[in-house]
């Protein structure tokens, strides 16, 4: 593993400094949490209620087979939306899992027990389409992070699902800390715009522009998440929610819930700790921290420390990096490159 | 069957949840919103309740509103009428309000939570009745129930047996006992809703000489049926309750920053004494009509200790029950269980033995909030720590306690206590200066032992919601002097081991080490805000006073 700098860390989030964007002030407070005080007692103002979640259900009702599409990836806050959604809400969720080749035993495990104890129906799509992208990222020494390339191209492919099977609601499993703003799933649980995502996204959109412009198995690729929500409106009104947002439990309940409901288990690997992620988010995650000394799960712990969900102190210990050089080069090795 | 209550728009919202004549879950919306007496739509309260029972609101059966809103408008236009022109302002703050929301319910519950299925509406009274009768021990009952005003009235006196209640008689706006002693609340200086308690606790200073006066302006009938003389009174018409006549007679009204003066203290003990004087006689009456050996109270006026406690001891009732939110936000449990029981026709089971029906919180999340606020803490066992906190109590340390759930109802019943030692003599005035910055003539409560109650007050029940006073025993009172109040009367809370272990065990701890099995217990929070109900709060309630310990589950945090 390379070993980057030290960098001061926020005293109050887990974000680092990284200027301009990031940057600590005399207290050792980050402008992110400073901007997040002075906002406070708005954002308070309005609580995301669970009553608020089951109007927006009724509102995307579904005609068809299904009513609501789920995007499952065996994490513990995808399979506690599964299982809200069949269970606590009563609905008829069709489970839908993409697999770029990189997703984890014990993930797919997970899932294969949800759906089978919940008894939905499941929907299981494995490529390596992405592969070639991958790997060109690694070798072109790009600071473009896999998984916002990969989140573009999955949420396209669940559009293009939902649509394909009339679900006017996509159900995700993020939580409180991927995202909150509204109006909902503008973003697709990322706000790319704000100042801690601004050089990810820079780097993103240079890779795209100058890779997967000019490579023609990529032709069709959204250039942004803007661009995935535009064709999605084309194709039908769909809405993407998460029932975590307006569920007052800690992960910690759930996780209770599914472990023994539907036999779920944590990963033997992952990183954060208590997560489940597939292998390319190991290399995701080293060359984030790499390039920019921090990781979107640094952004996410962060916002749930300031809404007083997550402990800086748990953070920190979820955040420790668990991997080493042997693990990301194993996993490299289908991408054709050595660390 | 999954029934939700619901009472708001006046004062004192809230939310109770009934599953198959249970009470899962009750809960006041000012707990969330952080508004003292909120009256809004109780939203959060809805929300909570749904989730403590872990239900969707597509999976209840029955809604149920704690009073008839077109009664009520019915009312209010007419009494606007008749004060006109002098209510015309009133009547513009208030009518607007109706068009809104409140003859609407059914539509705002669409809007509000997405709710199309059936809702109820029960008369105001009826609600108080309920929520006292359906959830006591008795199969068989008398029903007596006061406030302001709900619909029309103000005032029932009605049966309880099995699972129905017959109202008998009632009593109509403006003749309201409730009104009539908040109007001189208001009088005295304090505020409506907030300061009748206070009025209680002042009573004790005074004497009462001006009851003559009071008797003048209030007509009791030999059944205790009243008529009020409203030239005393305005209770429409304008922003204020009472009239000139009223101050020509008692004399110039207090401002709400004045000294309380001796007269003052006379006034509050009249009123204090006339009010139970009233409803002495109701109580006898029922009695002789009735001839039941338990009574029900409930409704505002029935948080007062003092009254419920002279009912008891002045007339031939045996047992007297009330369920801790005996004020408006009891309507929402009342309207519950009547559509359960008395509509629905199912048989009763439960019974009502604790308030602990609000939010809990893991050890995690009280851990959080600690860390995030950068408190130091230290964890321990349940054993040591009433071991270690029984021990900073007598040491006069002055102890936030936050356990388990919150209770339902405006008394804090050691879960979101504060709590001190009631030993000291100068603990009130070293409590109001370190946190509660309450009036001094204001009273604290004694928690004790449920099975010591007698060794220390006399009492002629237990106590389990705080609604009942009690002397203190003349020997005792030199030991407690903390919570004995000048009058020498306490407001007991008698605690089971059964019902609350973990303030049971505290005071049993702290009876190992001074010989007193009493504590000082009072609500965790600041003169004019709610009681805490999450851990963030408790810490910042904490971080804001000199409160010299905190203690979240079993996490003690130290200044």
């Amino acid at each position: 593993m390379n070993k980057t700098e030290p960098r001061k860390i926020c005293s109050k989030c887990v974000l680092p400094e990284s200027k301009p964007e990031i940057f600590l002030d005399e207290e050792g407070v980050c402008n992110i949490c400073r901007d997040y005080e002075k906002t406070k007692e708005d954002n308070q103002k309005h609580v995301y209620l669970e009553t608020e979640f089951t109007k927006m259900l009724k509102m995307y009702k579904s005609y068809g087979s299904y009513d609501c599409l789920v995007m499952c990836s065996g994490g513990k806050d995808s399979t506690a939306a599964l299982y809200y959604m069949k269970k606590r809400y009563k609905l008829r969720p069709l489970a839908f899992t993409f697999d770029h080749g990189f997703e984890t035993e014990d993930a797919l495990e997970n899932v294969k027990n949800a759906v089978e104890i919940l008894g939905v129906d499941f929907l299981y799509f494995k490529t390596d389409y992405m592969n070639e992208m991958f790997s060109a990222i690694l070798k072109t020494e790009s600071k473009a992070v896999m998984c916002h390339l990969c989140s573009i191209w999955y949420m396209n492919l669940t559009f293009e699902t939902a649509a394909r099977y009339g679900i006017p609601l996509i159900i995700a499993g993020w939580t409180k800390g991927q995202s909150k703003q509204q109006p909902l799933m503008s973003r697709c649980g990322c706000n790319v715009h704000q100042a801690e995502f601004t050089s990810m996204a820079k780097a993103a959109k240079e890779f795209l522009d100058s890779y997967v412009k000019n490579e023609p198995k990529y032709k069709d690729f959204p250039v942004s998440m803007e661009e995935v929500l535009i064709r999605a409106k084309k194709r039908q009104k769909c809405a993407v929610l998460s029932p975590h947002w307006f569920l007052p439990f800690d992960s910690d309940v759930y996780v209770e819930l599914i472990k023994k409901e539907l036999k779920w288990k944590f990963p033997r690997l992952s990183y954060p700790a208590h997560t489940t992620n597939c292998y390319l988010n190991f290399i995701s995650v080293h060359n984030s921290m790499k390039y920019f000394g921090y990781t979107h799960y640094h952004v996410e712990m962060s916002k749930l420390i300031r809404e007083g969900l997550l402990s800086r102190e748990e953070a920190i210990k979820n955040l420790e990096i668990n991997f080493d050089q042997e693990l990301l080069n194993k996993i490299s090795q289908k991408l054709d490159y050595v660390f | 069957m999954n029934i939700l209550g619901i009472s708001c728009f006046y004062h004192d919202s809230a939310a109770c949840l009934l599953q198959d004549g249970k009470i899962i879950a009750a809960v006041s919306e000012e707990r969330f919103t952080r508004q003292k007496n909120s009256p809004v739509f109780p939203v959060n309260a809805i929300n909570f309740c749904l989730q403590r029972s872990n239900l969707t609101i597509d999976d209840i059966n029955y809604i149920g509103f704690y009073e008839k809103p077109f009664l009520k408008l019915y009312r209010v236009l007419l009494s606007h009428l008749r004060a006109y022109p002098f209510s015309f302002k009133n009547f513009l703050d208030t009518v607007p309000n109706w068009l809104e929301e409140r003859l609407t319910l059914p539509l705002l519950l669409k809007k509000e939570l997405g709710y199309e299925g059936k809702v109820l509406f029960i008369k105001h009274h009826l609600s108080h009745a309920a929520s006292a009768f359906l959830v006591s021990p008795f199969e068989e009952a008398a029903i007596l129930t006061a406030d302001g005003v709900g619909e029309w009235g103000s005032m029932t006196i009605g049966v309880g047996r099995g699972k129905d209640i017959k109202i008998i008689n009632e009593m109509h706006f403006p003749n309201s006992l409730g009104l009539f002693y908040t109007a001189i609340t208001t009088y005295l200086g304090l505020e409506a809703l907030i300061g009748e308690g206070k009025v209680m606790g002042l009573a004790g200073y005074g004497k009462p000489c001006y009851l003559d006066k009071f008797r003048e302006m209030v007509i009791v009938k030999p059944d205790g049926s009243f008529m009020i003389d409203q030239k005393f009174f305005g209770f429409n018409k304008g922003s204020r309750m009472y009239s000139n006549k009223l101050i020509e007679v008692l004399g110039k009204d207090r401002k709400p920053q004045e000294k309380i003066e001796q007269r003052h203290c006379d006034i509050a003990a009249s009123l204090q004494e006339f009010t139970e004087e009233i409803l002495i006689i109701i109580a006898n009456n029922l009695y002789a009509s009735s001839r039941m050996d338990n009574l029900c109270l409930a409704g505002g006026l029935f948080l007062n200790c003092v009254a419920n406690s002279k009912i008891l001891e002045n007339t031939p009732f045996k047992k007297v029950f009330i369920q801790p939110a005996a004020g408006d936000s009891g309507g929402a449990l009342g309207v519950a269980s009547y559509i359960y029981h008395s509509i629905l026709n199912n048989n009763r089971s439960f019974v009502m033995q604790d308030a602990y029906l609000g939010p809990d919180f893991s050890q995690n999340q009280m851990k959080r909030a600690l860390v995030n606020n950068g408190i130091n803490f230290k964890e321990f066992s349940d054993e040591d720590l009433f071991k270690y906190v029984a021990q900073k109590i007598s040491q006069d340390k002055i102890i936030g306690w936050f356990q388990g759930r919150m209770e339902f109802g405006p008394r804090a019943l050691g879960n979101r206590s504060i709590l001190a030692n009631p030993g000291n003599p100068g603990m009130k005035d070293i409590l109001n200066q370190k946190v509660k910055k309450r009036e001094s003539f204001r009273p604290y409560a004694p928690a004790v032992l449920e099975e010591k109650i007698t060794e220390f007050f006399k009492a002629k029940q237990f106590s389990s919601f705080m609604l009942m006073s009690a002397q203190v025993n003349e020997d005792k009172r030199t030991v407690i002097p903390g919570v004995t109040h000048i009058d020498g009367s306490a407001r007991v809370q008698s605690v089971s081991k059964n019902i609350n272990p973990r303030l049971w065990n505290l005071i049993k701890e702290f009876e190992s080490i001074t010989g007193l099995p009493v504590i000082l217990n009072t609500s965790f929070n600041l003169n004019r805000e709610p009681i805490v109900c999450a851990p963030e709060e408790a810490v910042s309630c904490f971080k804001r006073t000199q409160m010299d310990c905190l203690v979240l589950g079993n996490y003690v945090a130290e200044k």
